[in-house]
């Protein structure tokens, strides 16, 4: 399970997490929504080793990833799937779902993880061999998610996986996320609208101004008086 | 003259494609580089000093020193100043110090008169009008042997995919666990080796001395403006265009109008196309 206590980021002098603390138990989907550039994408990063936060704890399973560089992250399982999603533009999808099973764990599953990717996004054949600059919106989100999967991963940490997209492929994203999340896979969600995921996510934090300010169920959270107002506009 | 911009071509490729890998994978100009070019010309010297010597020891030898070389110096002079702020001015600084740094330890060393390698192989050949010499198809063909084997590296092997992948989309390889400390101080390593290469093929036709390695540098930096930094392709052609550029110049206009030349090139393709002829990024 990955807990996080009360973890303080900067940017320079900005800072933008306030002792953030949440977690993610085994196997659980958790979202963490909110206005954006409040710190959800910081706290993911930070999570995953590529920011150092000044104070705090992250915790995977008991060891401490605060100290760990990035690369021993991924090797843990705990794998960030980017909103920008970082794929590599002159390697071909295969390529990058190859480099994706850089780590040691990984290589060892790396024809069985190809089979499940594939298996999941069944479109990803088509065009497996074409250059990853190339792709669209919703091809390379399918990319991205495939290629956090062959690492391994036991805790995917996914930001706004739909922004960007059409109605149409968003619905398809968060299906995927779904079955994803079936196989025992801890999930934490960074998503903006609250509607597409709705009865997909066990908890919810609320994060505003680099602050969890508010945590429970979905039902809980979207019945909140704040929430009501400041998001749903009713 | 066609044959000796073939020939110099060749090994002007490796020798820019040195540069090209380190500041596609890292972003850092190494000032260095002249330096690396030098030192590996001179430890081969010194291989083929010891009796029993050949080439094949001294070429490895240096290659294999020249890499340790490069590891040393990329801990010692970059990995600090990597990820602290203004990291692209700092290294640039680091290694010009490093440069200064090993051209004194030649001169101390070595002394400061100019020095040369032999040829791979004595003699020559008639081949329809021309004369070339074996030397000369040596180094075509260890050249090509290189650049076929670096492709080869790049394409086909784990480490030399995280290069790329690294100079891609740094985050990107961040995301999916490639060490990226490790993945700069390898290319850093690699392009200390490449120059040596280039330095063995070329030095039996140009004395090397401690200062000697400026003219490399300048000319690495230009082949590598021109072809695009950070394009193994580009600088492939790049450096076979200007090495028959560099011919044409040497043989109908005269050899001190040379590095004209050379500059000429650098001040057209910062004016009109600063990414060169397929770079990734300007």
């Amino acid at each position: 399970m990955l807990e996080v206590e009360k973890v303080n980021t900067f940017y320079g002098q900005l800072q933008a997490l306030r002792d953030v603390s949440l977690n993610v138990h085994d196997g659980e989907l958790v979202v963490l929504f909110g206005p954006n550039g409040h710190g959800k994408s910081t706290l993911l990063k930070t999570i995953c080793g590529l920011l150092t936060p000044a104070s705090g704890t992250v915790k995977w399973n008991g060891k401490e990833l605060t100290k760990v560089p990035a690369q021993k992250i991924v090797e843990m399982g705990v794998v960030y799937i980017a909103e920008e999603r970082h794929l590599f533009p002159d390697m071909t999808v295969l390529e990058n779902l190859t480099l994706g099973a850089y780590n040691a764990n990984a290589r060892k599953l790396r024809a069985s993880n190809i089979e499940y990717v594939f298996h999941l996004f069944p479109r990803l054949t088509g065009f497996k061999n074409r250059l990853a600059r190339t792709l669209s919106g919703g091809e390379a989100q399918m990319v991205a998610i495939g290629r956090g999967l062959m690492s391994n991963a036991k805790f995917l940490a996914i930001d706004e996986p739909s922004f960007g997209l059409a109605p149409i492929v968003r619905a398809e994203v968060f299906k995927t996320i779904a079955e994803i999340r079936k196989t025992g896979m801890s999930i934490l969600l960074v998503e903006q609208s609250t509607t597409e995921i709705s009865g997909l996510a066990d908890r919810v934090y609320l994060m505003e101004d680099g602050r969890i300010v508010l945590e429970g169920t979905e039902k809980e959270v979207l019945n909140d008086e704040h929430v009501r107002e400041a998001f749903l506009g009713i | 003259m066609f044959i000796g911009g073939i020939v110099n071509g060749a090994t002007y490729a490796i020798m820019a494609v040195g540069l090209s890998l380190v500041y596609g994978v890292s972003r850092v100009f190494n000032f260095a580089y002249g330096s690396f070019f030098v030192f590996g010309a001179y430890f081969a010297w010194l291989l083929l000093k010891i009796p029993h010597s050949n080439f094949a020891i001294a070429f490895i030898g240096a290659l294999i020193i020249m890499f340790a070389l490069g590891l040393i110096s990329e801990w010692a002079s970059v990995r600090p100043l990597r990820w602290k702020p203004k990291w692209d001015i700092t290294t640039m600084m680091s290694t010009l110090g490093l440069a200064i740094l090993l051209n004194n330890i030649a001169l101390v060393v070595f002394g400061p008169s100019k020095k040369v390698l032999p040829f791979i192989v004595e003699g020559n050949i008639h081949v329809g009008g021309f004369v070339i010499t074996w030397h000369e198809i040596a180094v075509v063909l260890i050249s090509l042997v290189v650049i076929f084997l670096l492709e080869l590296f790049l394409k086909k092997t784990r480490t030399g995919m995280s290069m790329q992948a690294v100079s891609q989309d740094m985050t990107g390889a961040k995301i999916v666990g490639i060490p990226i400390n490790r993945v700069f101080a390898y290319a850093f390593a690699l392009s200390a080796s490449l120059v040596t290469i280039s330095a063995i093929l070329l030095a039996p036709k140009v004395f090397f001395s401690p200062e000697g390695g400026w003219d490399t540098l300048c000319k690495a930096f230009v082949i590598v403006a021109f072809g695009g930094l950070g394009s193994v392709r580009g600088t492939l052609y790049a450096a076979f265009i200007l090495a028959m550029v560099e011919s044409a110049v040497a043989f109908y206009v005269g050899i001190s109008w040379v590095l004209v030349v050379w500059f000429g090139v650098l001040l057209i393709v910062l004016a009109i196309r600063p990414r060169g002829i397929s770079g990734i990024w300007a």
